[in-house]
């Protein structure tokens, strides 16, 4: 079976998540034995053509003038299935084409037309999420978009069942024509040894308890939730500290609000740190807090889960199907800072309760969040596909 | 006998008038077939999607999949419709496949219809002739904003990759030569106002070289 996975990014290039996703997928999807060739972007440095632990990876030229982002992203698509076109002419014929997102979707159904071979896609976001509506006609593009390639794809993928029934509610698909397969997490990456005292000393003093959030400074993921329980945990006598990590134009809001409360302090702003020290991180804070309004998956949920560390989540999208209450985490209804106190405070302390749901989310992340899985119940998808195609009528011969 | 069969790409077609194209397009299909040429011609048509046979002449239009453009942008409704091109174009390449025949070669029109061309020639090996009518320098009296660079960067592709330029006058060959580097000299062929149906067969035999 040779598959031919688009992307607009793919390492070393990383804009958002889809880069790391296809890294990890495409690895696990070779394992299982499938040939895949990913077509992607170039990027300084980068050689236009490699392969990564079998992965064949091909680069063509992106850049091109546009008139705005969506012109750049659609004349970027054409030299993409230009590219394919030329790989066609030296590796022969690929089996399907598995396209993610809009900014490679379009070449997608480009090439599922020239080639006559299905069009898989995956959604991993959407515009009318991204922005809780359509309010410009950049956006109203950008989603009628987003409609075609799901109306032109022979499945659609979600990450999760909240994006399922998003999706399908957006672009009027059919439930049954979409699969959810979750996002993965690599464990072995959060088992290395180094100084935990080191590392926490940078943001705490003994004694204090180190609450950790990571995520773009945006609305949708509720930082703000986090600074208003601050207080409600001091009162009641736990001494903490926030450290948050990544960048957005809230940084400056949360900023002022944790000031304005008088918790500058107690609320520590770390920016974009390298992935070492994040991981690093995980393992030492005592909880990870994601108080997410929209997640459609929440990958930083993995994250916290593999590297032990307890968690405490808002029950919305994604993060509501990671986490099982009490389980592998706690669970409390978005903008409740209330709510969001009292279970921090109960994971700090319960220790029997802490160390039970850290176990089992370990576990979960090797049983369910675990990429050779995830590339096991794609390559279903693929087959199921291939069978239907297969059967018709709809063939380049 | 079929001579040739050629696919000719055309942002405009009867009854779809933006300017001259139009007309230009519509005798040329229509003299070809007189003469014996097979000629499918794709054009972009919201209003009139379908297959057509007029007097000899295949003619398939089809709509832009996506209605809303931001600014109105031309840039971004020529891409996503040059997806519906190939899309159309490719069922005409496999129908002709199956019946064990071809499609010789692809004569697109304007910056407009350069896009799915360049695609077809990667993906079915296909040759494409270019027509330009006008070019972005001349129609905006310059080159002043990122759509103008846009859409000069598509025509320079089409000089590029195209196997002949075919236009109409010496002064746009010279106007061409001037904005796209004098080394495409000897791929530009100027139609002379008389028996400009012959000069374009004969254009179309340089591009085919029949065995």
């Amino acid at each position: 079976m040779l598959g031919l996975h688009l992307s607009w990014e793919f390492p070393p290039r990383i804009i958002g998540g889809i880069s790391a996703h296809l890294f990890d997928l495409s690895r696990a999807l070779i394992r299982r034995g499938i040939s895949v060739h990913v077509v992607t972007c170039n990027f300084p440095g980068a050689p236009d053509y490699e392969t990564i632990d079998g992965v064949y990876v091909h680069r063509f030229e992106a850049y091109a003038a546009g008139d705005s982002f969506i012109g750049w992203i659609l004349r970027m698509q054409k030299s993409m299935e230009r590219k394919v076109g030329e790989l066609v002419n030296s590796i022969g014929p690929f089996d399907f084409i598995h396209a993610h997102d809009w900014v490679s979707g379009v070449a997608g159904v480009g090439l599922k037309h020239l080639f006559r071979k299905p069009l898989i896609v995956t959604m991993h976001s959407t515009e009318y999420g991204r922005r809780a509506g359509l309010h410009n006609d950049f956006q109203r593009s950008i989603h009628e978009i987003e409609n075609w390639l799901c109306y032109e794809a022979w499945r659609v993928i979600t990450c999760s069942h909240y994006m399922r029934d998003h999706v399908a509610w957006c672009f009027s698909q059919p439930q049954d024509k979409i699969d959810t397969i979750p996002n993965g997490v690599d464990v072995t990456k959060w088992s290395f040894p180094f100084d935990h005292w080191e590392i926490r000393s940078r943001f705490v003093s003994k004694g204090e308890n180190l609450i950790l959030f990571v995520g773009r400074m945006v609305i949708e993921k509720g930082l703000d939730t986090i600074i208003l329980a601050l207080p409600i945990l001091l009162r009641h006598g736990i001494p903490v500290k926030l450290v948050a990590v990544g960048e957005g134009p809230q940084r400056e809001t949360c900023q002022r609000l944790a000031k304005d409360m008088g918790l500058s302090e107690k609320v520590h702003f770390a920016g974009h740190i390298d992935d070492w020290r994040l991981r690093a991180l995980y393992r030492v804070a005592d909880v990870a807090v994601f108080p997410s309004r929209f997640e459609p998956f929440g990958i930083v949920a993995l994250e916290a889960m593999a590297a032990q560390c307890p968690l405490v989540v808002s029950a919305v999208g994604g993060l509501n199907e990671i986490v099982d209450h009490g389980v592998n985490g706690l669970k409390v209804s978005q903008d409740n800072p209330e709510a969001l106190a009292m279970a921090v405070e109960r994971i700090l302390e319960d220790s029997g309760l802490r160390n039970r749901m850290v176990k089992n989310a370990y576990e979960k992340c090797l049983q369910v969040y675990n990429w050779d899985r995830i590339a096991e119940q794609t390559l279903h998808v693929y087959e199921r596909v291939l069978k239907e195609w297969e059967a018709g009528v709809w063939k380049p011969i | 006998m079929t001579l040739l069969r050629v696919l000719i790409l055309t942002w405009e077609y009867p009854p779809k008038r933006l300017g001259s194209v139009a007309d230009h397009v519509f005798n040329l299909s229509h003299e070809l077939v007189k003469q014996g040429y097979e000629i499918e011609v794709l054009a972009e048509d919201d209003l009139n999607p379908g297959i057509q046979d007029v007097a000899g002449v295949h003619v398939h239009r089809v709509a832009n999949p996506i209605k809303t453009h931001p600014n109105a942008s031309l840039l971004t409704f020529a891409m996503t419709a040059s997806v519906a091109m190939e899309q159309e174009a490719s069922n005409i390449v496999y129908h002709f496949r199956k019946r064990g025949e071809k499609i010789d070669l692809v004569h697109a029109h304007e910056w407009l219809t350069t896009s799915p061309a360049v695609t077809l020639k990667y993906a079915f090996d296909l040759p494409f002739i270019i027509t330009f009518h006008s070019i972005e320098a001349h129609r905006c009296h310059g080159i002043f904003g990122p759509i103008n660079i846009a859409i000069q960067e598509i025509e320079s592709m089409g000089i590029q990759e195209s196997a002949k330029v075919a236009i109409t006058t010496e002064w746009m060959k010279d106007e061409i030569l001037k904005y796209y580097g004098k080394n495409h000299g000897n791929k530009i062929r100027v139609l002379p106002p008389k028996d400009w149906i012959q000069k374009m067969k004969n254009i179309y035999g340089e591009v085919v070289k029949t065995p």
